[in-house]
């Protein structure tokens, strides 16, 4: 009876921290290229009432995740354009675009309140109450396979290809890549548009399958963590995973624990991912005596005729 | 007869009002080392810019083996065979020697790093590993980084901008070996761009001459030309001004003790058992290459460091460890080396920084009054003949001359007992650099004592009535003015004494 | 074959934000239409119904004041902090946390003169406010922890707080279908000026002086320029810039902490959930689209006041409050993009000879 309590707490920790994962992904190449993306949870929503339509109208699962992905990715090429080409400040443009975006998709979406699903993305061996954490594993649909796939790539790709070496150095100093020859704006386009796709996908996964209907506040502030967990994770790939799961962890403990017996107050009990998430960070910042590892470029627009 | 690789014709380029470059005209021989001569704001820059691809001209066309080129950008650019070395350098500081020389689009080293990486490194004297971050290079070896950037991005024409101004004497002198076997014995191209006739003079086979955005001399063979006409071209009339040295001098105003510092990132000492004394009416020359602890004892002496040992007495007063509105309230002056970052502040406008070194003095009234920093200002305006149109205009809309007026205006009109001025000449044209020196004289004259820390050997010849030099944070040598020359300041600075 | 260059303007002109602003308004209502047309609404009629509803009358406009009053303290309190390039992201759980303060200081002291109560509750309210700051604040100044996630993460614990506290120790039983705590006593309203206008907006203006005195005139508020330009420079000046942003990030917080306890005396009179519904960001963006100026805030957040008022009102007409959302929202992207246009030249540079 423990035992399967136990591995239903994985099974949500699972997927509440692919979800975060996922965005969290998304923006660390986002940031990595030198640009601050504040409007995750904004492009999350996208991907979530555009993939929710999508599978309403359609019923193609494949067709949904897909409208979600680009519709977000679309969306944040807003920003993509007012910080790269118009070289506009980055906190106030992806505020905007948060603003934007929640309150495009809770238009877009007021028809579809309530509406049941014709179809969701399933587990690919659908195990009713796994009792071990293979059976946990093994229950999870392919948008986690896949996160754990883009985990690995995206590790690669930074580290050992051409590719992310440029993105990086264009994100560490853009001057000096400049002179390299690397189209800086071009990478920083792109790489907000990667990133705004990923939280495209993290919304896709949030309406058809983590949830999995459509309202008001989906996103409920995931967005916000999953830029803290770029921070906490040093913009390293495998630490962001890890983080990934604490705060999954979290999100999965709190209706639980009454179960558990712990009287608390839901309210209170809901409150403490974020507070853990501000300890944490402070904890680590200090630890780290500000070398965080965030790129060192980062917020500053690259003008090429500055005098 | 060589055949002229790259040509510039009738390039011009402004900057706002500001006109860099008028008709100019350019040209560069395959496999020689040429030079181009110009003061400070003259245009070298810019036009190498143009060349490099980082800027376009609003008129003018480049060609290549006679061919005329389409848009210049750094990617086409360097793929035609251009590339230059400024005077910040442009590399990525946390990555590693091997990452700034092959991250580039254009490296031809891809395969065969090793063997490149070998040949260069033994050709400039370079003795680091390849995995070495950037950060812990010293300004030499940066330079020689950026140098091989340029041969492993297979670029034959290398412009190189202000080479020496970071090098030692000697250094220098292992450049102009390097640069002439890139020249005889690799087929490389290559342009000096410098104020320093020296090095011109020792270094090039074919001298260009820009002032003030015109291009006043084209290809002067080099062991043909003589230092006078090279001036003459340049500035067209020079201001020299002899300074007497037997200025008279007073009591000690700044004693500085035993110091003993240590700089949080390294356990080396930054600056160990530093004493000092200058008199009033002296000025006493900082030598030594940058990066020796001179900037942290300007910041010791002037009260931005306060965690050290030792002692620093000004006009009889010890103040050691207190801060800054301390010095300030004994009337001593600082003009940081970093003209625009420390000594003002950029994004604000010029009236807010001339009110930088009083402003808590209620000399603007309990609030601020705008009236009363507007007439400070127009004072230092005219005391110090700046230009500045727009009180309220952002301080780096100024010129290089009229910053650095702006900011010695400001430490100097209160008369100072002692004054710190840190490469206060840097970047500017002859006349700006007499003018400030008179400032410098003046007050001498007028009894401050004077702390000169420079990297211009010249300057510091001229200015000072003795020279200590500053080695690994230590006083190596010290010289009255008349025992001192190049080879033994050069040799302390380098670290090699006798 | 022409190509183009930018390059800053050295001097901006005042009223740019101001354009910016209109221009922004026109994209956004250009695109409300668009969305009104195919709910199969008629733009001119609904526009026009706005304008009526929100500037058409004292009535009116006095509500459109009385709704921007909020927004403008929040954003003087953005402004102040921006001066050292910081961000505030928290305004929105500042202006709870001046509520709740205020609320705790109501329910806990009784002082029996009403003007005297309503001064003492509106400065809890601010105080409220700056602890709210207060963590991130140190946060930032002692560790160099990133003040735009702390303030941000900050804004959900306070809002988790505020729901916690109406469903729970302050739940009011009276108030059935929407949890809130109980209402304060009328004594304790901020009264009227006249008709409907609130004294809130009274409090509005004085600050507006205020901040911009503080910016422009002060010693602090130059400490805090040649601060946010350079903190070695403020290092050079011995200009404690650490303690500077302390004590600016401390008031900042405490206006948008005020902002709350203001709506709360002078419009819900209780707290609840409801207190703000998003002003705290709103707040930010149009503080930076007047380039953090006081006076301009006053003026884009009276504005945005009255286009707020509108967008509610023509729910009746049976449009979705969603779109005035859109629409609101579309403004300020669209007033951010006009801003550039004001901040650069495009420069045509041709290419032979």
């Amino acid at each position: 009876m423990f035992d399967i309590q136990l591995m239903g707490l994985l099974n949500a920790t699972l997927q509440a921290a692919t979800l975060l994962f996922i965005a969290a992904l998304g923006e660390l190449i986002t940031e990595k290229s030198g640009i601050l993306n504040l409007g995750v949870e904004g492009m999350i929503s996208i991907g979530a009432v555009t993939g929710f339509m999508t599978a309403i109208n359609t019923g193609n699962i494949f067709l949904s995740v897909l409208v979600g992905i680009l519709s977000a990715s679309i969306f944040s090429s807003l920003h993509a354009f007012v910080t790269v080409i118009l070289k506009q400040d980055q906190t106030v443009s992806g505020l905007i675009l948060t603003i934007l975006g929640l309150s495009l998709s809770a238009l877009m979406g007021k028809k579809y309140v309530g509406k049941k699903l014709p179809v969701k993305i399933e587990s690919v061996f659908n195990i009713d109450e796994p009792k071990n954490i293979i059976e946990v594993f093994l229950n999870q649909n392919y948008i986690f396979y896949l996160s754990i796939f883009l985990m690995i790539f995206t590790a690669y790709l930074l580290k050992k290809t051409m590719f992310g070496r440029r993105l990086e150095a264009v994100g560490e100093d853009s001057k000096a890549a400049d002179s390299m020859g690397l189209n800086v704006n071009k990478t920083q386009f792109i790489a907000t548009c990667v990133g705004g796709g990923f939280s495209g996908l993290a919304g896709v996964y949030l309406t058809l399958s983590y949830v999995p209907y459509w309202t008001d506040n989906m996103t409920s502030g995931r967005g916000w963590i999953a830029l803290a967990l770029v921070i906490f994770g040093g913009w390293k790939p495998y630490r962001t995973a890890i983080g990934a799961l604490l705060f999954g962890f979290l999100e999965a403990l709190v209706p639980r624990l009454q179960t558990y017996g712990f009287e608390l107050s839901p309210y209170l009990v809901k409150i403490t991912p974020y507070a853990i998430t501000i300890i944490i960070l402070i904890g680590l910042t200090i630890y780290k005596g500000g070398r965080t590892g965030a790129p060192s470029n980062i917020g500053i627009p690259f003008f090429r005729e500055s005098r | 007869m060589n055949h002229i690789i790259l040509e510039a014709k009738n390039i011009t380029k402004s900057f706002g009002s500001i006109h860099a470059l008028k008709n100019v005209d350019f040209y560069l021989y395959e496999s020689k080392i040429h030079g181009l001569l110009g003061e400070n704001g003259a245009g070298k820059s810019s036009l190498m810019n143009i060349l490099s691809g980082i800027y376009q001209p609003e008129v003018g066309s480049i060609h290549i083996n006679g061919n005329k080129v389409k848009k210049l950008n750094p990617d086409f650019a360097s793929k035609l065979g251009i590339g230059m070395v400024h005077q910040e350098f442009r590399l990525i500081n946390n990555f590693s020697i091997q990452d700034n020389l092959t991250l580039s689009k254009a490296n031809i080293y891809t395969d065969n790093f090793k063997e490149g990486y070998e040949k260069y490194s033994d050709i400039f004297s370079l003795s680091a590993d390849p995995s070495t971050p950037i950060s812990e290079l010293s300004v030499g070896e940066k330079q020689k980084i950026e140098i091989m950037k340029l041969i492993f991005n297979n670029n034959k024409i290398m412009l190189l901008d202000e080479p020496t101004a970071v090098l030692t004497p000697q250094e220098t002198n292992q450049l102009k070996i390097s640069l002439k076997k890139l020249s005889n014995e690799d087929n490389k191209t290559i342009v000096l761009i410098t104020h320093k006739l020296k090095e011109i003079q020792e270094f090039t086979e074919s001298i260009f001459v820009l002032k003030d955005g015109v291009m006043v001399a084209k290809d002067l063979e080099t062991k043909n030309v003589t230092k006078n006409d090279l001036i003459t071209l340049m500035m067209g009339e020079i201001k020299q001004s002899d300074i007497s040295k037997d200025n008279k001098k007073g009591t000690e105003k700044l004693i500085v003790e035993n110091i003993y510092f240590e700089n949080m990132h390294s356990n080396v000492p930054t600056l160990n058992n530093i004493s000092l004394k200058i008199r009033s009416g002296e000025i006493l020359g900082l030598a030594g290459v940058s990066g020796n602890g001179q900037v942290e004892l300007a910041n010791i002496i002037s009260g931005i460091e306060r965690q050290y040992t030792g002692q620093v007495i000004v006009n009889g007063k010890n103040i050691s460890n207190q801060g800054v509105k301390v010095r300030k309230n004994l009337n001593l002056s600082y003009i940081p080396e970093n003209r625009l970052g420390v000594g003002l502040a950029p994004g604000v406008s010029i009236i807010d920084n001339s009110a930088v070194k009083d402003y808590f003095k209620s000399k603007f009234g309990p609030h601020l009054s705008t009236n009363k920093m507007l007439d400070y200002l127009n004072l230092l305006i005219t005391q110090f003949s700046i230009k500045a149109p727009d009180p309220k205009a952002e301080v780096s809309t100024l010129s290089g001359g009229n910053m650095q007026k702006l900011l010695m205006g400001r430490e100097l009109i209160s008369n100072p007992e002692v004054i710190i001025a840190a490469q206060p000449t840097r970047g500017l044209d002859i006349n700006a650099v007499e003018a400030l020196h008179d400032l410098i004289v003046k007050q001498r004259n007028n009894g401050s004592a004077i702390m000169l820390i420079s990297e211009d050997l010249d300057e510091l010849f001229k200015l000072s009535d003795r020279i200590i030099v500053l080695y690994e944070g230590q006083i190596v040598k010290e010289f009255a003015i008349e025992e001192a020359d190049i080879e033994n300041v050069g040799l302390a600075m380098a670290g090699l004494n006798e | 074959m022409n190509k183009y260059l930018l390059s800053k303007k050295l001097i901006i002109n005042e009223l740019s934000t101001f354009y910016s602003f209109l221009i922004g308004l026109s994209i956004g209502i250009t695109i409300g239409s668009i969305i009104l047309l195919t709910q199969g609404q008629n733009p001119i009629e609904v526009f026009s119904l706005m304008l009526k509803l929100s500037i058409g009358s004292v009535k009116s406009i006095s509500s459109s004041l009385n709704k921007a009053t909020p927004l403008i303290l929040a954003g003087l309190g953005i402004s102040i902090i921006n001066s050292v390039k910081l961000w505030n992201i928290g305004a929105e759980g500042q202006i709870f946390m001046g509520g709740i303060a205020l609320n705790f200081i109501y329910i806990s002291s009784e002082i029996s003169n009403p003007n005297l109560m309503i001064i003492f509750l509106l400065s809890s309210s601010f105080i409220g406010g700056a602890v709210c700051i207060l963590f991130p604040a140190i946060a930032k100044v002692l560790f160099g922890v990133n003040e735009i996630i702390t303030t941000l993460l900050f804004n959900y614990i306070v809002i988790g707080l505020t729901v916690y506290l109406v469903n729970g120790p302050w739940k009011d039983p009276g108030s059935l279908n929407f949890p809130a705590a109980a209402y304060v006593s009328k004594e304790v309203y901020l009264p009227t000026v006249f008709g409907r206008l609130s004294y809130g907006f009274v409090i509005c203006i004085l600050c507006t002086l205020g901040v911009h005195y503080l910016k422009e005139k002060s010693v602090f508020g130059y400490e805090l320029r040649i601060a946010g330009g350079s903190a070695l420079t403020a290092i050079y000046a011995g200009i404690n810039a650490k303690q500077k942003a302390f004590v600016a990030m401390l008031i900042g917080g405490g206006l948008a902490g005020l902002a709350g306890g203001v709506e709360l005396l002078s419009q819900t009179h209780r707290v609840s959930t409801g207190l703000s519904q998003g002003f705290g960001y709103t707040a930010i963006i149009v503080a930076a689209i007047t380039g953090m100026r006081p006076f301009g805030i006053f003026l884009v957040g009276s504005l945005f006041g009255a286009l707020t008022i509108g967008g509610s009102v023509i729910q009746t007409m049976g449009v979705s409050s969603y779109i005035s959302d859109v629409i609101q929202a579309t403004t300020l992207f669209g007033a951010l993009i006009a801003q550039f246009f004001f901040t650069y030249k495009i420069i045509r540079v041709s290419e032979d000879v």
